[in-house]
C-alpha cells in the first residue's frame, strides 16, 4: 500500500515539477508551441494560442452591414 | 529556410528513424525497447504523411496544421511510455515495475486531466487545443523525467552503456527544445532561426544517437559510473 501512495505522489510531484517549469519557460512567451516530434517543418501559425483556425474578420461586430445611403 | 534543405532534413530524419527501427530488429531488441522503436516506427509514419499533406497542400494550409498537432500528440504519448520503459529497465533489479506502470498511468491521466482543466476554461474549441495542450504539457513532464531517470542512474550506479546512451540522448533532445525555446522568447529575432532551423536538426539527432546505440554498443557493454559523474562520497 505505501508502494502505491509512494508512487501516486512522486507522479503528482514530477507533474508539479513539470507545470511550474513550463510555466517558468513560457512565462514571456507568446503562446507558440514549444517543440514538436519529427524534422517535419513547423506548420506557420498565423495566430499565436494553438493551432486552430483564425475566425473570418468581421470589422464591426457579426451584424449585417446596413444598406448604404 | 529554402525548401529543399527543408525537404533533405525531413528525409534525413526519416531515414535514420527507420534506421533505428532496422538496427533494433538486426540485434533482435525490438521487443525489449518496443515503445522506443513504436516511437520510431510512427514517426516514420507520421513523417511520410506530413511530406504528403505539405507537399499538395503547403505549410499553411489547415489540413497540414491540424495533421501535424494531432500527430504530435500522439507521438509525445508514445515518448512518454517510452520513457517510462527505460524507468522499468532502470529500476527492474527493484522488482517496481508494477508501480512504475502505476505511476506512468497517474501521471498521464493527471497532465491529461490538468490540460483539459486550462483548456476547457478558454477556448470553446476544446478537442483541438486539449491536443495541442497535451502534447506541450507531456513534453515538460518528459523533461522533468528524463531528468529524474538520469539522477536514478547515477544514484543506482547503472552502467549498461546502451541504457545511459537512449537516456543521455533524450535528454539533451529535451533539454535543446526548452532552451530553444526559452532563447526565443528572451531573443524573439531569433524565432526563425532557433525553431526553424535548429529543431529539425535536433529532430535528427536523436535517431541517430539511438541508432547508433542500437548498431554499435554491445549488450555486456558497461561503464564506469566514476566516469559519468563526479558523485560526492
Amino acid at each position: 500500500m505505501s508502494r502505491i501512495l509512494a508512487s501516486v505522489s512522486l507522479a503528482m510531484l514530477v507533474l508539479t515539477v513539470a507545470m511550474g517549469l513550463k510555466t517558468v519557460v513560457t512565462k514571456h512567451g507568446d503562446g507558440s508551441f514549444v517543440m514538436a516530434n519529427g524534422t517535419a517543418p513547423a506548420p506557420t501559425l498565423s495566430q499565436k494560442n494553438g493551432p486552430d483556425p483564425l475566425p473570418a474578420p468581421w470589422k464591426n461586430g457579426p451584424d449585417p452591414l446596413p444598406a448604404p445611403w | 529556410m529554402s525548401g529543399s534543405v527543408s525537404y533533405v532534413i525531413l528525409f534525413l530524419g526519416t531515414f535514420l528513424e527507420a534506421l533505428v527501427v532496422v538496427c533494433a530488429v538486426r540485434r533482435k531488441i525490438l521487443k525489449r525497447y518496443f515503445f522506443l522503436n513504436l516511437y520510431m516506427l510512427l514517426c516514420v509514419c507520421v513523417t511520410l504523411g506530413r511530406y504528403r499533406i505539405l507537399s499538395q497542400e503547403g505549410l499553411t494550409s489547415l489540413t497540414y496544421r491540424y495533421f501535424y498537432f494531432y500527430s504530435d500528440a500522439v507521438l509525445t504519448i508514445v515518448l512518454f511510455f517510452g520513457l517510462a520503459s527505460l524507468y522499468a529497465y532502470v529500476l527492474e533489479e527493484l522488482k517496481v515495475e508494477r508501480y512504475v506502470r502505476l505511476g506512468a498511468i497517474v501521471l498521464l491521466v493527471g497532465t491529461a486531466w490538468f490540460s483539459y482543466s486550462v483548456v476547457s476554461q478558454s477556448s470553446h474549441r476544446i478537442l483541438t487545443y486539449f491536443a495541442f495542450e497535451l502534447s506541450q504539457n507531456l513534453y515538460f513532464v518528459g523533461l522533468v523525467l528524463t531528468y529524474a531517470l538520469w539522477a536514478t542512474i547515477l544514484k543506482m550506479r547503472e552502467s549498461r552503456t546502451l541504457l545511459v546512451q537512449l537516456v543521455l540522448s533524450l535528454g539533451v533532445y529535451f533539454s535543446a527544445g526548452a532552451a530553444g525555446y526559452a532563447l526565443t522568447n528572451l531573443y524573439p529575432n531569433l524565432y526563425t532561426a532557433s525553431v526553424v532551423r535548429i529543431e529539425p536538426i535536433m529532430g535528427c539527432l536523436l535517431p541517430l544517437s539511438w541508432a547508433y546505440a542500437f548498431w554499435r554498443v554491445p549488450d555486456d557493454a558497461r561503464l564506469s559510473p566514476a566516469r559519468l559523474a563526479a558523485v560526492p562520497r
